[in-house]
């Protein structure tokens, strides 16, 4: 009696919300200002506007081949060899983008919480879950993110409303920030925000079907653009000019606040859950390197592969000497350059389809 | 040298042990023989497999047929048939009536079963109660049904207990327990199917289900469990259960064990498929969830504030069980940063003379009070109030005046003990119990960190649980239609649907004239 082995919308949406929402509580808000100070809340809506395009195309393209995944998709459109590079290349960025992810919150919690113990031990734990999560499955990881996904948003919620008790509205002006033509300069890397997007398309196959995949992701796209903002926009009024010099805004926030004049110290009741979303977000992000990686090299037993990779993702992951190189050397890069590759992969398959006359096909198919 | 020892080591432990067992051969060949037609060799077949007279409740009574003029003979085993009905349906009507020519079956007035010729299918029946009648020349035997097996009369139930709703629970016979259910369901549909599942002592399991309602490809899936099973000899349905489990590791249980038949029979109700043996004073409902195993069938009976408040309640309790001692271990070691400093003080203060870690301290109090609860779970009642005497006042008092522990750590665990009684399933207890030392460990390993890496380890892992095919966390995630009767109910009324998990081929409850 197998009758789960598919994601429902439900538990898609949650993994997306908790893999893109989480970014609100790294350093992007931080680095948002200081490429353009106050006008920092912008900018996830505008490359969302940016990525709306990309999006779209890439849902229409992915709509004419109902329910097969990037693999299938990218070897139609692109061929075998192409597309074997362009997988790679996907491959490699979000690889990256992993490893350097992962380090940054190990630092987060090496530095916020676990002072005396070494950056390795947390970081191996933290992989360690993630593999373990990984190895679960897709599904797996969806139920669990659905479990959570209600507490998550709670608590975030929560901490954005005592942050907004502290905070002085008028931090926001001048509203424009360092210029119109800053905020969109900045925007177009502010895509990477979204890049994930494309990389879920890998989970195609195994969605309950496409309606509820592209349902789940303008959900989660629409979702996730606002909270980023809104959580951008109170670090402003919270911080003020200071947010700039600081790492992880959000950290700094629930130490900051209080919850009445008890609990002073609230850190730790917002830490855990926090870690649950991290946790949920690699989980799935190793899932779906795995799948690359196991598909690009044609690998089968992709279960022994998870581990694998995670240990090379410690590896690059410790290259970085210091919690400030990871931000502002490494993970600046993928950021640059993350998102508007990812967009471009989506116009070219929509671009490629639109030549070959898949959508004309699709359409005379339908006619039939 | 030392690779043929080592090979020769490896060899030997390889090798299946060897015993010295005896044929039965020549027994299983004689049990599949049909009876003789003469009265002689029947008697004397059947006192060599009885034993006859070394078995004391075995008794044969010769007497001749007064309407045939036939010699016949009657075997039964005294301890669990009733006499009285032999003697008065069978021997008497037999020996006393003279009107000629009679058969069998019209001269006897005591509940005829079936006739039978196999040996083996004869002493299963006389195994089990029955009285077997055989009559020179004939060439079948009779077999009439006295069966009066010894037990105890409907009780209370002793773990599942509440206070609104009926108070009957299940006995040790499984006639009993099946027509607790019947009463229940009033139902032509309700089907109870008996099957043999271990060779030696011939255990039955009877499947409870409701035909119109199960979910056809669940029902062939537990029958193809149970007929896969290869054992000797199954006695109780509680071990019947770690033979069919998914996963007789796991910590978490994957079926419900319950002693109620209200229970039973709305989870019939509902198309889940239910499990009795004899000798087993409960049921087992297949397959279940973790909403099933931490719900009490009070929550249904009171009226649905109330219920919905003790299902928080016992959330809550949940919650406190597995988590307050890993906190309390967490935030004294890790974050000492997040109590407010007058409690913190406080704290300070009452572990100032204690000269044991915080994990230590707290690790033998858990362990304290798991033995005072085992202990007195097996203590002789007579003496059990001392039990508690000298838990309470040895290890509570005493302790903190010795310094040994501080009375916060007395209240951690009070408070997390006492949590841990509110599940009523035995097994969601243990590992609600067992689960709680797992985070101990790793809130000292790790504070935090370490207690919220488990838990979504944990969570990965319950969700990857399944029992017959269905999710533990159906149908919250992955989602089923259904009543929505997980955290919270909802008022009767509004409760339509049958658990979509399950297939039901009836999904609807209500609305159907």
């Amino acid at each position: 009696m197998k009758q789960h082995e598919k994601v429902g919308i439900r538990d898609y949406t949650s993994i997306v919300i908790l893999m893109m929402g989480t970014k609100a509580t790294e350093n992007t808000p931080s680095a948002f200002y200081n490429d353009v100070q106050s006008a920092a809340w912008m900018i996830p809506l505008i490359s969302a506007g940016f990525f709306l395009i990309p999006l779209f195309l890439l849902l229409k393209t992915f709509s004419v081949f109902q329910g097969k995944d990037l693999f299938v998709v990218v070897k139609k459109l692109l061929g075998k060899y192409i597309g074997f590079f362009v997988l790679l290349y996907l491959f490699i960025i979000s690889s990256l983008a992993v490893s350097f992810d992962t380090r940054m919150y190990s630092d987060i919690i090496h530095s916020f919480y676990f002072r005396r113990t070494p950056l390795v031990v947390v970081y191996i734990i933290f992989l360690l879950v993630c593999v373990y999560g990984a190895k679960k499955g897709i599904q797996h990881i969806g139920s669990v993110s659905y479990i959570m996904v209600w507490y998550i948003i709670f608590s975030f919620v929560l901490a954005m409303i005592l942050s907004i008790m502290d905070s002085n509205i008028r931090s926001i002006y001048p509203i424009l920030g360092s210029g119109i033509p800053d905020i969109i300069k900045s925007s177009i890397p502010g895509t990477t925000l979204f890049a994930d997007l494309v990389l879920l398309t890998v989970l195609l196959s195994s969605m309950s079907s496409f309606k509820d995949f592209a349902k789940g992701t303008w959900i989660a796209f629409i979702l996730t653009a606002i909270h980023i903002s809104a959580a951008a926009f109170i670090f402003i009024c919270l911080f003020d000019r200071s947010l700039g010099g600081l790492g992880y805004p959000f950290h700094t926030a629930i130490r900051y606040f209080s919850f009445g004049n008890f609990l002073t110290n609230v850190e730790t009741l917002f830490f855990p859950i926090w870690l649950m979303a991290a946790f949920i977000r690699f989980a799935a992000l190793l899932y779906i390197c795995t799948k690359l990686f196991a598909h690009i090299f044609h690998i089968k037993e992709a279960g022994y592969l998870i581990p694998a990779l995670a240990t090379i993702y410690l590896l690059t992951g410790m290259i970085p000497e210091t919690p400030l190189d990871v931000a502002l050397v490494f993970k600046a890069k993928i950021r640059l350059i993350a998102g508007p590759t990812f967009a471009a992969i989506s116009l070219l398959l929509w671009t490629v389809a639109l030549l070959k006359g898949e959508f004309n096909y699709a359409k005379h198919k339908k006619g039939m | 040298m030392r690779k043929k020892l080592s090979e020769m080591l490896l060899n030997k432990s390889l090798k299946d042990p060897q015993f010295h067992e005896q044929s039965n051969a020549q027994d299983i060949e004689l049990k599949k023989q049909a009876i003789s037609v003469h009265y002689e060799q029947n008697l004397s077949t059947f006192k060599a497999i009885y034993s006859v007279p070394a078995n004391i409740d075995v008794k044969i009574r010769e007497f001749t047929v007064r309407s045939t003029n036939r010699h016949a003979f009657i075997i039964f085993l005294s301890s669990i048939s009733d006499q009285r009905v032999i003697q008065a349906g069978i021997t008497e009507k037999l020996i006393v009536n003279d009107i000629p020519n009679k058969s069998i079956p019209d001269l006897c007035t005591g509940t005829f079963f079936s006739t039978e010729t196999i040996i083996g299918k004869i002493l299963e029946s006389i195994n089990s109660g029955n009285t077997a009648l055989f009559v020179d020349g004939d060439e079948q035997c009779y077999l009439f049904d006295t069966a009066n097996i010894q037990g105890r009369a409907i009780g209370k139930p002793d773990v599942e207990v509440i206070v609104k709703g009926p108070k009957e629970s299940f006995n040790e016979k499984v006639v009993t327990n099946i027509s607790l259910i019947r009463k229940k369901l009033k139902n032509e549909n309700l089907i109870v199917e008996s099957m043999i599942i271990s060779k030696r002592s011939k255990n039955d399991v009877f499947l409870v289900y409701q035909k119109d309602l199960v979910n056809e490809e669940l029902l062939q899936n537990v029958k193809a469990k149970l007929h896969s099973l290869d054992v000797e000899s199954i006695v109780d349905l509680s071990i019947l259960e770690q033979y069919i489990e998914e996963r007789p590791r796991s910590l978490y249980p994957t079926t419900l064990y319950t002693e109620r038949p209200d229970r039973a029979a709305s989870f019939i109700e509902e198309g889940h498929i239910i499990l009795l043996m004899e000798n087993s004073p409960s049921s087992l409902i297949l397959p279940t969830n973790f909403w099933a195993l931490i719900h009490s069938p009070e929550d249904h009976y009171l009226r649905t504030p109330y219920g919905n408040f003790i299902r928080i309640l016992r959330l809550l309790a949940v919650f406190i069980a597995m988590f307050t001692s890993s906190f309390y271990i967490a935030v004294t070691n890790f974050h000492v940063g997040m109590l407010p400093p007058d409690l913190l003080m406080a704290i300070a203060g009452t572990r100032e003379r204690v000269p044991f870690p915080a994990l230590f301290e707290v690790l033998m109090m858990e362990i304290a009070f798991e033995l005072i609860r085992e202990a007195g779970l097996r203590v002789p009642s007579p003496i059990g109030p001392t039990i508690g005497i000298v838990g309470a006042l040895i290890l509570g008092q005493a302790a903190v005046q010795a310094n040994i522990i501080s009375p916060i750590v007395i209240i951690v665990i009070a408070l997390s003990g006492l949590s841990s009684f509110i599940i009523s399933d035995t097994s969601m207890n243990f590992a609600v119990r067992i689960t709680r030392f797992l985070f101990i460990f790793s809130a000292g390993f790790i504070g935090i960190y370490g207690a919220s890496a488990l838990l979504v380890v944990g969570l990965f892992y319950l969700v990857s649980l399944e029992s017959f095919g269905t999710p533990y966390f159906a149908p919250m995630t992955p989602r089923f239609p259904s009543s929505k009767d997980m955290i919270i109910r909802h008022i009767p009324i509004k409760e339509r649907f049958r658990p979509g998990y399950l297939k039901p081929k009836d999904m609807g409850k209500q609305g159907k004239g």
